[in-house]
């Protein structure tokens, strides 16, 4: 009977399939119909894909919206995971309260999305917003502003709020891979005279490479797959002026928007098939990499 | 302890084999009801995207009820921004409800398009809605596929207290309307309560504004034969209409929302208001001692004219069960009994000519609706094209009040939109 023992992956495949694979392969195939939502329209071959790069405004919206992930990515690589990285080593080096510090900092991971953006919105109000607010009482009158009804902040605000949101989660992953580290190598390194930065840089990073990679990859598919804020805050539109618009709310307005009878979920498809092979491809790419790079010990 | 690990194992096999056939009868399931049992009763299932009127619907349903012993009806509501996803899905897997709302003009008209919804033309007393009424739910065919439900209205509402104490009429001309602002903005009060965070109170705003600027419906044949385009003087003159209004609009303007609109208006910190008679409940609630009035946009030659159309009608399913009970309810609904059951319900404008309310605001919008209405051109018109040219409007108008676009960009861009689908434009 030993032979049953494969069998006890069956379940969470068959849902995995049924949920996972299965719409990935349908997409695929809607990808290639002109189709308004209602009824699938006619077979029109690699046609939807060229639309989404050659016709406006289709085209430029695909390359705005790529461009605020980009944005997405590279802010949250150098806020969220460089604040998480130092809270990390803080709370390794067992400074006092590490204990306390490590659920506060977690904290907002146990809000639901919806809560924060409704909760950001409230506090960034123009009206009667505390940020606003606190800034005219401390004498920063005019740094006040329509933090999202401004196109030069809107998108950044999210991304900052989405930061806070995710510091908790990197930290912890960082965490994991500081304690990972084997006591008696860096004994080692200190008897051999490595002290403070270079301690940091020559041992401590390579040695956390693991960590550092798995959260590179983690943020990099976050930042890519951005949705659940930009739409609680700004909605379907990616406003104000397409400017907080990603490839994911992009997809949800062109397969899914309501209201106005302007379904393309063919083109919405197509959308995201690119997505699929952006994310796929530059994570299998980057893992590849980053692994060459990790030490063993 | 083999016989024990094969229990186990096959009971996960189980249970997987039930999650996944569990899955599919579940979509496969019908929401009408049918009519079970003996007595010939009949149950129909009525959707619809107004969560917020099913208090309403109940009192109207009752109505309907009591005439109707033999029919039931289950009024099921869905969050708005879902609904055309729940419709369409369901109407594919044949088991849509018996009776739909349906949006209104385009959108709505794909649907009888693809074959999902029963021509109503001879359900009795459909002939006593205006044509233009009906046309919100006419499909290309010319057939009726909708008994709509009721009009929307725009203009702007204003505070009777404050333009008293300021000496202030309703304005008869948009010099008028300016001088009126400017005195309330050097009194410290926001004249117009504004937000262009949400890009569909855009388009709405200047669905109240532009209608001044090509006064008469001489432009608008000109416009919907082709003759004339977006980018002529006075859809141009539309634009910059609205660009002249920034100074009367609340600081950080950018920012605000809906929400943020009514709260300074109800809270009486700003003078006017532009929006739908669809918001008249919802100011009220917030203050019922506001001192509210309304008037329509005076127009270039000394008129006015107020800006209308059909929002959402209701339909039957060409698939249904029980169509003759659900052609009934049609019947009902084009009648003047439900007109004023409804219309009192929602405080809203019945599309059943001659049906008056307990409201003042509310009948002289009614009156008004029949003796000066001009359509929402970019909701009656222009709601075609991916995206939509009425989505372009929106977008670009953002892009003025942000300081992107100038109002001669935002003209050029919404002609280009309306070209890409607009039989007239596309030469």
């Amino acid at each position: 009977m030993r032979w049953l023992i494969h069998l006890f992956p069956l379940p969470a495949l068959v849902i995995y399939t049924l949920f996972v694979v299965y719409p990935i392969f349908s997409a695929f195939l809607y990808s290639l119909y002109d189709w308004n939502g209602i009824k699938r329209g006619v077979f029109v071959g690699l046609q939807n894909f060229i639309t989404l790069f050659t016709v406006e405004p289709f085209n430029e919206m695909f390359w705005n919206a790529l461009r605020h992930n980009v944005f997405y990515f590279v802010v949250e690589m150098i806020v969220q995971n460089g604040i998480a990285f130092g809270l990390a080593f803080l709370i390794y080096r067992k400074i006092r309260g590490s204990g306390f510090l490590k659920i506060a900092y977690f904290m907002p991971r146990l809000l639901s999305v919806i809560v924060i953006g409704f909760l950001w919105k409230l506090i960034l109000n123009p009206n009667y917003g505390a940020l606003n607010t606190v800034l005219g009482k401390i004498g920063l009158e005019e740094w006040a502003r329509p933090w999202l009804g401004d196109p030069d902040t809107a998108l950044l605000a999210i991304i900052l709020i989405n930061c806070w949101f995710g510091i908790g989660f990197a930290m912890l992953i960082f965490l994991a891979g500081l304690q990972s580290i084997p006591e008696d190598l860096i004994e080692a390194a200190r008897l051999d005279g490595a002290t403070g930065w270079r301690m940091l840089w020559k041992m401590i990073l390579p040695l956390c490479m693991p960590a550092i990679t798995i959260m590179t990859i983690f943020t990099f598919i976050q930042a890519f797959e951005a949705f659940e804020l930009v739409y609680a805050m700004q909605g379907s539109m990616g406003e104000p002026f397409y400017s907080t618009d990603t490839l994911a709310v992009y997809f949800y307005r062109m397969a899914f928007s309501s209201g106005a009878g302007d379904v393309t979920l063919g083109l919405g498809s197509a959308l995201a098939v690119v997505l699929f092979f952006i994310v796929g491809s530059v994570s299998a790419l980057s893992l590849y990499l980053m692994r060459k790079r990790e030490v063993q010990h | 302890m083999k016989q024990f690990r094969f229990r186990y194992v096959a009971s996960i096999v189980l249970a997987a084999v039930m999650v996944v056939t569990g899955c599919s009868s579940g979509g496969t399931e019908t929401e009408s009801g049918g009519g079970q049992g003996g007595g010939q009763q009949v149950t129909l299932s009525m959707h619809s995207w107004r969560v917020e009127d099913t208090e309403g619907y109940k009192a109207i349903i009752k109505a309907f009820e009591a005439d109707n012993p033999n029919i039931k009806i289950d009024f099921k509501p869905f969050k708005a921004t879902e609904y055309n996803t729940i419709l369409n899905t369901a109407l594919q897997s044949d088991s849509g409800p018996d009776i739909l709302q349906l949006r209104p003009y385009a959108p709505g008209i794909t649907l009888a398009e693809a074959g999902h919804l029963e021509p109503l033309d001879n359900v009795p007393g459909i002939s006593t809605i205006p044509k233009d009424v009906l046309a919100a739910a006419t499909g290309k065919d010319g057939k009726v596929y909708g008994v709509p439900l009721s009009l929307n209205s725009t203009q702007f509402y204003y505070n009777k207290k404050i333009f008293e104490q300021n000496g202030l009429q309703a304005p008869k001309s948009w010099d008028e309307l300016i001088a009126t602002a400017k005195t309330l903005k050097e009194k410290g009060i926001v004249p117009i309560s504004f937000g262009a965070k949400e890009g569909w109170l855009l388009s709405l705003s200047h669905g109240v504004i532009a209608p001044a600027s090509y006064s008469g419906t001489n432009y608008l044949d000109k416009l919907l034969k082709g003759e004339s385009d977006l980018k002529s003087a006075e859809f141009l003159q539309s634009v910059q209409r609205m660009q002249e209004l920034i100074p009367y609009f609340p600081e950080n303007y950018v920012g605000l929302e809906l929400n943020d609109m009514r709260t300074l208006f109800a809270t009486e910190k700003a003078a006017m208001f532009i929006n739908g008679s669809f918001e008249l409940e919802g100011i009220k609630k917030l203050n019922p001692d506001l001192p509210l009035d309304f008037f329509p946009m005076p127009t270039n030659d000394g008129k006015h004219v107020l800006t209308t159309w059909v929002d959402g009608s209701y339909a039957v399913n060409a698939k249904s069960k029980h169509k003759a009970e659900a052609l009934k309810f049609m019947e009902f609904m084009a009648t003047k009994k439900f007109g004023e059951l409804f219309a009192n319900q929602f405080k809203r404008i019945s599309a059943v000519p001659g049906v008056s309310t307990d409201d003042p605001l509310v009948n002289k919008m009614a009156e008004l609706s029949q003796s000066s209405a001009t359509p929402y051109l970019m909701v009656v018109s222009f709601a075609e094209g991916k995206p939509t040219t009425k989505q372009t409007l929106e977008n670009a108008l953002q892009g003025m009040y942000l300081g992107k676009l100038t109002p001669e960009q935002v003209v050029e861009e919404v002609q280009k939109s309306a070209a890409t689908w607009f039989p007239p434009f596309k030469k």
